[in-house]
């Protein structure tokens, strides 16, 4: 049984577990639902939550666990002499579980029945080729063990499949039953219903923070990996890097970390004021008809792919720079440049600004531009005064929103920066970012041992947490603006 | 009725420092304000007082041209302030709300420090020569609105930091610190407690000597109090306007006497 089958056959289960709950609720009180302690729909609910919860959760549970409890198992046919032959108990397993599913794809193409199965042991020779036919191509001939480890593989897993299916069953029925029994006009089955809803939104909060510190913890384990094989403060002091994939690479962060902070500052500069003044544009001056025009607009801009602003710095805005500012004033004859990089990024971050800014600045209420209109105020005054001040802190932030994006920039850097790491003030040189060089260190055949791959890890969390501290210092800015008006 | 303390009912001058003739005000379709001719007298208080949402605030927004802030919002009819019709196209509604300055039913202080909250409008029309000067104003205006015993050991403490009846008193003290010639006041007192309601209206007749107040207010013994002047509103319309003696002691409309009597509102 499949286990879409299975999960069908428990929700089934369910829905006549909610009927019947909702029935034996009501009849419990001869069709009177105001005698029951719930709606009579949470009594059904809580048959049906009774029913489908554990029995799924039961399912997961053995669908994670069930290919390691096999795995155990048929590892323990395969002999020592094999293993040795093929490096590693991991490789000689991956074949076994393709030749078993060679064998089931034959068994289903050529009708082979379970005798027929066991006619190929007869005929080893063979079963390669036969395999060959099914898509499944392997290194060598098989030998008799390991067609019996794929046999017995095959047998535990459909084994294995069936005890699931009926163990799913079983609990949902047991679920039900237990769920149905216990209904009585006393039963609270509100409140029941509600802290299985509870349940369910703890466990998807869960979730998200637990995959955060999924990654934070892989990061901090592959970085420690690194710092053992090259010292971490040549890492964090260094103002050279230079990778060399043979030994001996100085891999500073300094001239990655200021290519970072370049670009972004320069593409703030270019962000946050035209942002800001299409905000203020936008959401004080605009008659309702020009804001619902130019706001998507502006938003399209966001939708566009960073990679399209890159083609845009390379082909377009680096070789103007070049052509008109950079050779006439004898600043470097480089297409690719840091300036490059930090406006075509700005003109990508100036709808972040700009839509942020306009939600925070049309929150800030109208009793206190009318105050201040009260006052004899201009608009502009009122604007200056008052409506800018309020919205200050939710700008900031939504300026280092903005700022922690462009930091994690990478494919407009590539395409307008360069690929150099570099350190110097000259902004139509070309540098690089961290981002940048996590790509270049990670592409490319290369083991996972050296320093020279798992600096990217390092590199990767040094940037998060450049972005986090951001992020948290823009929270706490945007949560002390909430508290304002209150 | 009778225990009311009618207060002297001279009125220093009879010139009027506004008039409104024919006023309409539509929001959207909502035809809110009905065909209202009000005389506001230099020196003097005028209360306003109706049951709710019969146009009181209405008809005051439409006084320093408030209402053009809100989209929906028409006005039809002539205002008059000395002379000159202010719907005028050649009139700055900016100096009109210098010269006709408000206090809101809701209190809105900015969210900037009680200094800077009472100190706005003398920095934005240039009324103070130096920080001295200022600090004069600010002072005056907070001990004028009761405000200043309770705040002058934290002028730089937030605005939007003080009670309900604090901020109120609070934005008194704002339109007070402007010196504007006509102050309008919606509910000044809605959220004070009696010692500062008195002090408030202490402060309301101390005004009458320099400038025009308009009150609105749903008490008829503050009416009755502060004010010489009272015009009924009833359902957009203007029922009666006239002394206010006359109009608590002597109704002319039914309507008027069963309002003040408190059988409709
Ligand atoms: N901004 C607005 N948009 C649309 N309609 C409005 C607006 N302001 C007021 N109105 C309408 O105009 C009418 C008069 O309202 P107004 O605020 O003048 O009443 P009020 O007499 O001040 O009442 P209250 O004593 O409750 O303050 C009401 O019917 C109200 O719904
Ligand atoms: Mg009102």
């Amino acid at each position: 049984m499949s286990v879409g089958l299975i999960t069908l056959i428990v929700l089934g289960l369910a829905v006549l577990g909610f009927i019947y709950g909702r029935h034996r609720a009501l009849s419990a009180v001869e069709g009177d639902a105001r005698h029951l302690h719930s709606l009579p729909s949470y009594y059904g609910w809580s048959v049906f939550l009774f029913t489908a919860v554990p029995s799924l959760l039961l399912m997961c549970a053995w669908l994670i666990l069930q290919p390691s409890i096999i795995e155990n198992r048929v590892a323990a046919l395969v002999p020592e002499a094999d293993i040795a032959a093929a490096g590693s108990l991991n490789l000689v397993m991956a074949d076994v579980r393709r030749i078993a599913g060679g064998i089931d794809a034959m068994a289903k193409e050529a009708g082979l029945d379970e005798a027929g199965i066991d006619a190929l042991r007869a005929d080893l020779s063979d079963i390669r080729g036969r395999l060959a036919e099914v898509g499944v191509a392997l290194g060598s001939n098989v030998g008799e063990p390991i067609l019996n480890a794929a046999r017995e593989f095959r047998s535990l897993n459909a084994s294995m499949r069936m005890a699931m299916a009926v163990a799913v069953i079983v609990a949902a029925v047991a679920g039900l039953v237990f769920a149905a029994l216990r209904i009585n006009p006393a039963l609270r089955a509100r409140n029941l219903v509600e802290q299985f809803v509870l349940v369910l939104l703890v466990s998807c909060s869960m979730i998200a923070v637990a995959t955060t510190v999924g990654i934070i913890v892989s990061l901090v384990f592959e970085s420690w990996h690194f710092f053992q094989l090259y010292p971490a403060k040549d890492f964090l002091f260094s103002t050279t890097w230079n990778p060399k994939f043979g030994g001996g690479s100085s891999l500073g962060i300094w001239p990655l970390l200021w290519g970072t902070l370049y670009v972004s500052f320069i593409s703030l500069i270019v962000a946050a004021p035209i942002g800001l003044l299409a905000a203020i544009y936008l959401s004080e001056y605009a008659t309702p008809k020009v804001r619902a025009t130019v706001k998507p607009l502006l938003e399209v801009l966001a939708g566009i792919p960073s990679i399209v602003y890159g083609l845009f710095a390379l082909i377009t805005v680096g070789p103007l720079l070049r052509d008109w500012i950079a050779v006439p004033a004898g600043l470097g004859d480089s297409s690719s440049s840091v300036m490059t990089a930090g406006l075509v990024m700005g003109i990508m971050l100036i709808p972040y600004v700009s839509s942020l800014s306009d939600d925070i600045i049309n929150a800030v209420p109208q009793a206190m531009r009318d105050g201040s209109f009260g006052l004899g105020a201009t608009h502009s005054e009122t604007i200056k005064r008052v409506v800018l001040p309020a919205a200050l802190p939710g700008i900031v932030g939504a300026i280092l929103l903005a700022a922690s994006r462009a930091i994690g920039e990478t494919m407009i850097v590539v395409m307008g920066a360069g690929a150099a790491a570099k350190l110097s003030l000259n902004p139509f040189e070309a540098m690089t970012t961290v981002t940048v060089k996590i790509v270049s260190q990670l592409t490319g055949d290369t083991e996972f041992a050296s320093p020279e791959t798992l600096v990217a890890f390092a590199l990767g969390l040094t940037l998060f947490c450049f972005t986090l501290a951001l992020n948290v210092l823009a929270l706490v800015i945007v949560r002390k603006y909430r508290e304002q008006y209150e | 009725m009778n225990d009311m303390r009618i207060a002297d009912r001279k009125v220093s001058t009879e010139t009027a420092k506004m008039t409104a003739r024919g006023v309409q005000v539509y929001y959207g379709e909502n035809h809110a304000l009905k065909d209202v001719d009000v005389d506001i007298l230099s020196g003097t208080v005028t209360a306003f007082i109706g049951p709710s949402g019969c146009g009181k605030s209405t008809f005051l927004r439409c006084l320093n041209r408030m209402n053009d802030t809100v989209a929906s919002a028409r006005v039809l009819g002539e205002i008059k302030l000395d002379g000159e019709n202010i719907y005028d196209k050649r009139v700055d509604p900016v100096t009109l709300r210098a010269r006709v300055g408000m206090v809101f039913q809701k209190p809105n202080p900015f969210p900037k420090s009680i200094y800077e909250n009472v100190a706005y409008g003398p920095r934005i029309h240039g009324l103070t020569r130096n920080k001295a000067e200022l600090d004069e104003v600010v002072e005056m205006s907070l001990k004028r609105a009761a405000l200043w015993n309770e705040v002058k050991d934290r002028l730089d403490a937030p605005g939007t930091g003080l009670s309900g009846g604090q901020q109120q008193r609070l934005c008194i003290a704002r339109a007070v610190a402007t010196s504007p010639e006509v102050l309008l006041m919606d509910e000044p007192c809605s959220a004070l407690d009696p010692i500062a309601t008195a002090q408030v209206e202490e402060l309301i007749d101390e005004l009458r000597s320099q400038f025009s107040v308009v009150i609105v207010t749903h008490s008829m013994q503050q009416a009755a109090r502060v004010s010489q002047r009272t015009a009924f509103f009833h359902l957009g319309h203007l029922v009666e306007y006239g002394e206010t003696g006359q109009i608590f002691t002597n109704p002319k409309d039914p309507r008027t006497e069963s309002y003040i009597t408190g059988r409709i509102g």
